[in-house]
């Protein structure tokens, strides 16, 4: 069961731009119950300002050196 | 005859015992006989195959042989680009596709004398399944067709543990090779992130996926992973360094290898079936028995890796599949739209909180495995269950044991452990550090060889 209400789902719903049915919708929502716990857990670490992601932009892979 | 190991049909091939055209033609000949049950094949290029068989057998008759994959049956997913013949992905969206470009793997395995017997089953874009409601049906487990294969590899697992080729080609995203290698009792690895280029192959979520074999056999993925792998410069993620000798630790024990068990990851966080966990045990204390180290290690729990690679994985799936989920929803396999439009729902902010815990995690397994070579799980929790009975929401409700290494990049691989109650194959999984597959094949093969399960194929009734 989610947390999030069926109202708000639905608001995630229109902004994703998807035209679904109340019933295409009532599925997607079930699921999404699985979803918010794993949200919580990448949320909430107190990691720092500093922490990074795992995939930085490296600009030598654009070319280093001058022509 | 019975389909040899690819080590076996190299080595009667050499000896010019076996032609390659007599074997293509008993794989086409099993292919006929057993693959209306199995559904394993979408297209199969018979000849194209018996030309290229011919081929094959002309070099070794000329003394031109290009080593022990040449003239050997394989298929290839239908996520890997071939050139000239139709790419599905298993898709009603990519029907009658086809492109003009081998994908770099493809080229590879070819040059290496491989005969393609054609294009197998996937989950639909390697993620939804199994499906019932896309152009061809899906892939059915060779040990019992009323039970699943997995997936998304679910051909190429299926066509492998019924003898159909003596090898294939997969991709892993979160489990895609070693969850259908697990349920059909083969081999099949994941390799480190970046040491197959995934160029020509359809993507699912960019820095998670990897290109990998599956086969009979721990020598056979060895065997098919060297030619697989390599550097490709267009490949952003490749891995610019030299490809080792996988078959470098083949044959030998497992002496002096320090084996590390996260035992709360099948025990605690996932508790497996008892047929799995003996599996488990009946390799550590082969390993044990050879002289290698057995040491508990405690990570970061299964859930918490789960969380981080399903939030960025759907979230690269959708970024890739969004236009089409806005014009052609009804053209998506129920069960893959359902999942993948969760990568839609979520905010920007919660992918890249995702992407830092990424970063965190793979920090904390690298700290708690210090001075180890290997880590040893299950590969999936129990034997396959019945297909109709896999539930949308089941790999989202539980924890995978494959994920970890999508996560992280390691290399990791499903070996046959055994069987359990209901006469399905039970794994292993090993993983090891990055680019230490040479150790993983060691190990892995090590145990293969110290069990006789290699010896017990399915028993189709055709």
């Amino acid at each position: 069961m989610a947390n999030t209400s069926r109202e708000d789902f639905e608001a995630l719903v229109r902004r994703a731009g998807l035209s679904l049915t109340p019933e295409q919708i009532s599925t997607i929502y079930e699921g999404w119950g699985y979803v918010e716990p794993m949200l919580a857990r990448v949320r909430t670490h107190g990691r720092g300002r500093e922490a990074e992601p795992a995939h930085i932009f490296r600009p030598e892979m654009f070319g280093t050196e001058a022509d | 005859m019975q389909t040899p190991t690819i080590a076996e049909a190299a080595r009667l091939i050499a000896a010019r015992k076996l032609s390659p055209v007599e074997l293509t033609q008993h794989c086409l000949d099993r292919i006929k006989t057993v693959d209306g049950t199995l559904h394993s094949f979408i297209q199969v290029t018979s000849e194209r195959a018996l030309a290229d068989a011919s081929a094959a057998e002309a070099r070794l008759m000329a003394g031109a042989s290009r080593g022990p994959l040449d003239g050997i049956p394989i298929g290839h997913k239908d996520i890997y680009g071939t050139r000239g013949i139709a790419t599905t992905a298993h898709s009603k969206l990519l029907e009658g596709w086809v492109p003009t470009e081998d994908a770099v793997t493809v080229t590879k395995l070819a040059d290496a004398g491989t005969i393609m017997l054609g294009k197998l089953a996937t989950h639909e874009f390697a993620f939804g399944g199994p499906s019932f409601d896309l152009p061809w049906p899906p892939a059915r487990n060779p040990w019992n067709p009323d039970h699943f294969t997995s997936g998304s590899s679910s051909g190429t697992g299926a066509a492998v543990a019924a003898g159909l080729i003596l090898g294939g080609t997969g991709s892993d995203t979160g489990g895609s090779i070693r969850g259908p290698a697990a349920f059909c009792g083969i081999a099949g690895i994941k390799p480190t992130y970046g040491l197959c280029s995934r160029r020509g192959i359809l993507p699912l979520s960019f820095s998670l996926d990897h290109a990998g074999p599956m086969a009979w056999t721990v020598e056979d993925c060895a065997i098919l992973l060297q030619a697989m792998a390599g550097y490709d410069p267009i490949d952003p993620a490749s891995a610019d360094r030299p490809v080792p000798d996988f078959s470098a630790g083949l044959g030998r024990d497992a002496k002096g290898l320090r084996i590390g068990v996260p035992r709360h990851w099948h025990e605690t966080d996932f508790p497996v079936e008892d047929a799995v966990q003996q599996g488990i045990d009946r390799a550590l204390a082969v390993w044990s028995g050879q002289g290698a180290e057995i040491i508990d290690v405690v990570l970061p729990s299964l859930q918490e890796y789960q969380a981080a690679n399903f939030i960025i994985l759907v979230a690269e799936a959708y970024a890739l599949h969004e236009p089409w989920f806005r014009t052609r929803w009804n053209d998506y396999g129920e069960l893959l739209r359902d999942r993948m439009v969760m990568g839609g729902l979520i905010s920007a902010a919660d992918h890249l909180q995702a992407l830092r815990r990424r970063r965190e995690i793979c920090m904390l397994t690298a700290e708690a495995t210090a001075g180890i070579d290997l880590l040893v799980t299950a590969a999936a929790p129990g034997e396959a269950p019945r297909i109709d009975s896999v539930q949308k929401w089941t790999n989202l409700a539980k924890p995978g044991f494959t994920a970890p290494f999508n996560l992280t990049g390691w290399p990791a691989m499903s070996v046959c452990s055994g069987f359990g109650p209901g006469g399905l194959p039970v794994s292993v999984q090993i993983a090891a550090k990055p680019f230490q597959e040479v150790k993983l094949f060691q190990a892995a093969d090590a145990f293969e060889r110290a069990t006789h399960y290699r010896a017990k194929r399915p028993a189709l009734v055709s």
